[in-house]
């Protein structure tokens, strides 16, 4: 079993901290006023830097390099967005540490703010996610009235402050440059990169923008040291990393491992509570819908940046949907070309066009009117949108559809000459 | 909703964004929280209150899922159909839903215009999948058929809330 080992504040004390007595109880703001009173933002930024930590919405992008790509210079305000847009199909983490623990966000994105000189925030949440947006209207409330936002931050000279905005149902707002979009009070389509938003982001200034669970690890980065938290797991992808996982398990949820340390099978059977009896594993999106499927045959892979990579998928979101041998992976791929069709934010053709392709070849087969040269004429379109588009959106409907086509092809050719039953979907109650 | 109205929701935010045009999501946002969706008229009222032409207003409104520019029921029942949820019974949640409503099984109004039953892409509550959300309140699950149908009912029995927030 692995050993569990805890940089999110509400796991350590295995209850809810939605009360600012009970985040300050567990460590909480110690980070932040040792910040503000006792190192320069340079420093703070230097220690983001030094522990390795990688973005936790996707990209994995080293969150210190990040930020130090915002100018000093700027005449423009710098500007910290916290993603919180949470729409990859199978991760649910952000809201877990939204709901059970919105303080230490808070003191990620004021550390975060002071770091690069911003004074003004926003979280950008999904439209879904109006009861988490109340409990962070909430906490930004509560943060504000006992000094740790507002003018002179903890009584120091640092002035922040927090803006919710809720986002109106849009998986493209995700996006980082479709956010700033939605932010801006646009339609959310994604930007043409460069420029970044660290030196174009927001209304034009530098901006930093990180993923809910990347921030919320900065309190303790601070308070315990970035040498502490580079130590946890492998060099290049330090720290702990939330799993949501779902699907055909029978303990679903979200699991916060050590990077490196647990393989993918420990997460499924051990942790997530395995499969039902008489069911063998079929497949795996580890890191949210948008990544290349894995099969059984991958299951011992250690879950980091580099170890699922080298398996030929990415760490993603780790939003983990897990399928058994119920399940039927033309169907699967189906919903999720589906999904993307839906999501597509129109701007660029190839995902435009390509996405409704994508979905109606592969209806046609689930239909049972599929024919063999469907597989080709798949494979010559996935090479027309990926790689195509303005942002990853496109690269990521291919990469699940392309891989299960590679790695289930008897699947597809099975479905493609008999049919595809609709599967009984699993109905057991999840086990404690 | 009037300009007043939507004056009176956004003045209290305005100085925390550098562009104005940043308010008009937050004041649809608003606007739909009286009849569920957006009319012309809500259409206008926000251009007036943001300062921004109708046209635009409405540009913005288009693209995102949760605005709606035709009519919906009072309470608006989300079925998430994402792989998670699939995997567990969305399609035949929705199916049974739509059954149990006489709609077809794509979704659509009530004919007394109490329900709306929509598929819905990734909820993030796969956790408690198959889930369904009911307007933008928090999402449920996992919920069998019957249960889905249950909810729906005593929805419908139920007296909307004041604000309508999808």
């Amino acid at each position: 079993m692995p050993v569990m080992h805890s940089v999110y504040r509400h796991r350590e004390a295995g209850a809810p901290l939605t009360d600012l007595a009970a985040y300050e109880a567990a460590s909480g703001y110690v980070a932040l006023k040792h910040a503000l009173a006792t190192m320069q933002p340079d420093e703070v930024l230097y220690q983001f830097h030094r522990s390795g930590l990688r973005g936790r919405g996707g990209a994995g992008f080293p969150m210190g390099r990040k930020a130090s790509f915002l100018p000093k210079d700027s005449p423009m305000p710098a500007y910290v967005v916290c993603n919180a847009d949470e729409s990859e199909p199978g991760t649910f983490k952000d809201r877990e540490i939204i709901e059970h623990n919105p303080f230490q966000l808070l003191e990620g994105i004021i550390l975060a703010a002071y770091a690069v000189g911003s004074h003004r925030a926003y979280v950008y949440i999904r439209g879904e996610y109006e009861h988490q947006a109340r409990v962070l209207d909430a906490a930004v409330a509560r943060a504000r009235e006992a000094g740790y936002l507002g003018d002179g931050v903890c009584g120091s000279a640092f002035d922040c402050d927090v803006t919710v905005y809720r986002g109106a149902g849009a998986y493209i707002c995700g996006e980082e440059t479709g956010l700033l979009e939605s932010l801006e009070g646009k339609r959310g389509q994604p930007r043409l990169k460069p420029p970044f938003p660290a030196v174009a982001g927001l209304y034009g200034s530098p901006t930093l923008i990180n993923n809910v669970e990347t921030l919320s690890a900065l309190p303790p980065i601070i308070d315990q040291g970035a040498d502490w938290y580079a130590a946890i797991g492998p060099e290049k992808s330090p720290g702990t990393k939330i799993f949501s996982v779902s699907g055909h398990v029978l303990r679903p949820g979200n699991y916060e491992v050590v990077m490196g340390e647990t393989t993918l099978r420990e997460l499924v059977y051990d942790l997530a509570g395995g499969l039902r009896p008489g069911h063998a594993f079929k497949a795996c999106w580890v890191g949210g819908s948008s990544v290349p499927v894995l099969g059984e045959e991958h299951l011992d892979t250690p879950l980091d940046y580099e170890s699922l990579q080298a398996a030929g998928t990415f760490l993603g979101s780790g939003g983990c949907i897990v399928m058994d041998d119920s399940g039927c992976i033309v169907r699967a791929s189906l919903r999720l070309a589906h999904f993307y069709r839906h999501e597509s934010c129109g701007k660029c053709s190839p995902c435009r066009e390509g996405t409704n392709w994508m979905e109606k070849i592969l209806q046609r087969v689930v239909d049972g009117d599929g024919r063999i040269e469907d597989l080709e004429l798949l494979e010559s379109l996935f090479s027309r949108i990926s790689g195509k588009t303005l942002c990853a959106l496109a690269d990521g409907a291919v990469a699940p559809i392309q891989s299960a086509i590679r790695l289930f092809r008897d699947d597809f050719v099975r479905v493609i000459e008999h049919g595809s039953p609709r599967p009984e979907p699993m109905t057991e109650a999840a086990v404690a | 909703m009037t300009a007043d109205q939507l004056h009176a929701h956004i003045e209290p935010i305005r100085h925390e964004f550098a562009d104005p045009r940043s308010l008009v999501l937050p004041a649809l946002k608003f606007a739909q929280t009286e009849k569920g969706h957006l009319t012309e008229a809500d259409l206008a009222a926000v251009a007036e209150a943001t300062g921004f032409s109708q046209a635009y207003v409405e540009s913005v409104a288009t693209f995102y899922d949760r605005l709606y520019l035709q009519p919906v029921g009072r309470r608006v029942v989300s079925v998430c159909v994402t792989l998670s949820c699939m995997l567990r019974g969305s399609d035949e949640v929705l199916e049974h839903v739509c059954d149990h409503l006489g709609l077809d099984h794509h979704g659509g109004n009530t004919a007394d215009g109490a329900i709306t039953v929509q598929e819905a892409q990734c909820l993030g509550a796969c956790d408690r999948a198959p889930c369904i959300q009911v307007d933008a309140e928090n999402s449920v699950g996992p919920l069998t058929p019957e249960d889905a149908a249950r909810l729906v009912d005593e929805l419908r029995d139920a007296p909307a809330p004041a604000e309508l927030w999808r």
